[in-house]
């Protein structure tokens, strides 16, 4: 059963639509990212969840309760904000305490809670201290602890990241991991992001424009994105999209001076229609394969692995991965890749299978 | 050694000169007016004052009406002081969400901070007259017996309060609306989602978070009320029968009708003294010391 059923919402602010019609199922246990650019409507779609925000029409259902209509503190969920939002004037134990103290929890059970959140988090030696005397990091740690102590029946993380420096944000990311993985409580976590996505979620729900682009597994969403959104925004560096012309009655795409077989492909093309051939940065450095030859403009390298940037003689730019050489600006090299690594988008975007 | 970066520091020759100026006039002024406080001058008998030490001093703490007077002083501006920021408070907070002709209301709350004292002392006071005001009118309205608004000594106080409330009520809203929109709104939210209903989120968090705010404004207001002067000298003159007297004004009187200069002095030392050690007092109660919350 559904931990969360999301059904049909949608919201506006005068005649800007910020969510169309937008439905998600969240199993119990499970940790559901909501994945976009900013102004997507992700953070409005986690505020309505949590009943700060009034919806236009649609239902939202938390466990088998309707809660569409109820207020914030009736919902029985724990919110993390990406501002930290801890009480400025609370000290640190009186912040994680203020959840079971709305709930009229007594002195002493109250007291051992929040030790023991703290235990968990680490924190134990912050709880006398404001939190202005706290780091970032510390303070998100605190927002979290305060999310946790109540065991409640759904936890919301908004963007709680965004706001920490790099090297937090990784550890802090394979925190909230590995605390999902100890409580496994039922999770919804909204990012722009994609690496947080990629390697927190059970499922991702990719929104653009207040509509829902995709849903499926972070496996899913990369090998088999169902529109080119989808599959620019997932992925670092992006993927690459090439203007293609369809030829051989359907059973193979030109690319400038190279021809792509896609007899793999279910659907039948027409001869002569334009479509997009997308792939991978990291899809461009097989032995053998379709060939590409790429002048180089720039080279990063990363230590591992490195990305060239250059110009296809269409003009085109790609980004290719590179893990043998590291090839200097005014190179030209020859890049390869296997047909079936390649998705193909008809001119509206959608996905060509 | 001398510390080379303080001896060379040039921006000195600028700021230097300020300090000794100011340091000479206030000090000199002040241990001037203490010299005076010290002898009997007095305009009717000018030129024959001598030394007569704490007298004037004494004489305070034996003066009824002057004892009163300061108690009327503290009255008034504990009263003012609560009325105003209490009432500023909910005002804010009923005004704390959008309606139409939001920034309207907010002009109008300037007009009676602009207005000079003058304007708001007569303006009450036609207000207040027993046989043409619009204050026996309205209490006539639903039934009440007239009120002799300033002609009573039991009265005139609290009507001179209440043109003071009016007067600067909207100078608390404005300062208190500022910090609230400058709040975060976040905790509020996350206060929401812990489980707590409207009152307690104002009350846990939000005031709280107005308290540096408040503090401050209650302070100015304080600072305000215990020098408060125009609207006395306007609406009642300190009476009637001395009932609106307050230590300031009974220091005016002394001076410039009884001519009586140092004993006026020794009462505005008595009132700058009283009013700091009652604003120190109050500042370490509203920010201690072990941080600031």
């Amino acid at each position: 059963m559904a931990q969360l059923s999301i059904r049909s919402v949608s919201k506006s602010y005068g005649a800007v639509q910020v969510l169309d019609d937008v439905s998600v199922e969240v199993e119990e246990g499970s940790f559901v990212v909501l994945l976009g650019p900013s102004g997507c409507g992700k953070s409005t779609l986690l505020h309505a969840v949590a009943g700060l925000n009034p919806i236009d029409s649609g239902s939202i259902v938390i466990g088998d309760r309707n809660v569409t209509n109820l207020p914030a503190r009736e919902r029985d969920v724990a919110m993390v904000f990406q501002s930290y939002a801890l009480y400025p004037t609370m000290t640190v134990a009186q912040n994680i305490a203020f959840p079971l103290k709305m709930r009229g929890l007594d002195r002493r059970t109250s007291d051992e809670k929040v030790a023991g959140v703290a235990r968990l988090l680490q924190i134990e030696p912050l709880l006398s201290r404001l939190p202005r005397e706290l780091s970032g990091g510390q303070r998100q740690r605190v927002a979290i602890g305060r999310a946790l102590v109540r065991d409640p029946r759904l936890f919301l993380f908004d963007e709680p990241l965004s706001n920490l420096d790099a090297a937090l944000r990784t550890e802090l990311r394979a925190e909230i991991k590995r605390l999902h993985q100890s409580i496994r409580r039922t999770m919804v976590y909204v990012t722009h992001d994609q690496t947080e996505a990629l390697t927190l979620a059970d499922k991702i729900v990719v929104l653009k424009a207040g509509k829902i682009e995709q849903t499926g597994t972070p496996l899913s969403l990369y090998d088999d994105p169902d529109n080119v959104f989808v599959a620019g925004f997932i992925g670092t560096p992006r993927m690459n999209f090439l203007k293609a012309t369809v030829v051989d009655d359907g059973k193979a795409l030109t690319a400038g001076e190279a021809r792509v077989d896609i007899t793999h492909l279910k659907a039948r093309l027409d001869n002569g229609r334009t479509v997009t051939l997308g792939i991978r940065p990291e899809h461009l450095d097989e032995k053998e394969g379709v060939t590409l030859s790429l002048a180089v403009d720039v080279t990063e390298r990363l230590g591992s692995t490195s990305y060239v940037h250059g110009a296809l003689p269409s003009g085109e730019t790609v980004v290719a991965e590179r893990r043998e050489d590291q090839p200097r600006f005014g190179e030209t090299i020859t890049l390869r890749f296997q047909p079936t690594r390649a998705r193909i988008f008809d001119a509206e975007g959608n996905r060509i299978r | 050694m001398r510390p080379v970066a303080a001896a060379s520091d040039p921006t000195r020759h600028f700021f230097q000169p300020i300090i000794v100026c100011l340091t000479v006039a206030s000090v000199a002024l002040t241990l001037f007016v203490i010299w005076i406080s010290l002898h009997d001058l007095s305009l009717m008998r000018a030129g024959r004052e001598k030394f007569v030490g704490l007298d004037n001093y004494i004489r305070f703490l034996g003066d009824p009406r002057a004892m009163a007077a300061l108690w009327r002083t503290v009255l008034f501006t504990v009263l003012a002081t609560v009325i105003e920021i209490a009432l500023g408070l909910a005002v804010v907070l009923f005004l704390d969400r959008d309606f139409a002709m939001k920034r309207l209301v907010r002009t109008l709350l300037l007009v009676p901070i602009i207005m000079t004292p003058v304007v708001v002392g007569l303006t009450w006071r036609f207000l207040f007259d027993p046989a043409t005001g619009m204050a026996n009118y309205l209490l006539s309205l639903v039934g009440i017996a007239q009120v002799d608004w300033l002609g009573s000594p039991r009265i005139a106080l609290f009507s001179v309060l209440v043109a003071d409330i009016w007067q600067w009520t909207p100078f608390v809203i404005l300062l208190v609306m500022a910090a609230l929109e400058s709040a975060p709104t976040d905790p509020l939210n996350a206060a929401r989602v812990d489980g707590a209903r409207e009152w307690q989120v104002t009350w846990y968090v939000l005031l709280p978070m107005l308290r540096r705010a408040l503090a401050i404004v209650a302070l100015i207001r304080a600072i305000d009320s215990i020098k408060a002067f125009d609207l006395f000298y306007i609406m009642t003159r300190g009476g009637p029968a001395l009932s609106t007297e307050t230590l300031n004004y009974y220091g005016y009187i002394v001076a410039f009708t009884n001519f009586d200069i140092s004993y006026a002095l020794a009462i505005a030392i008595i009132l700058t003294v009283f009013t700091n050690v009652a604003l120190l007092t109050m500042y370490s109660v509203l920010f201690p010391k072990t941080g600031d919350r």
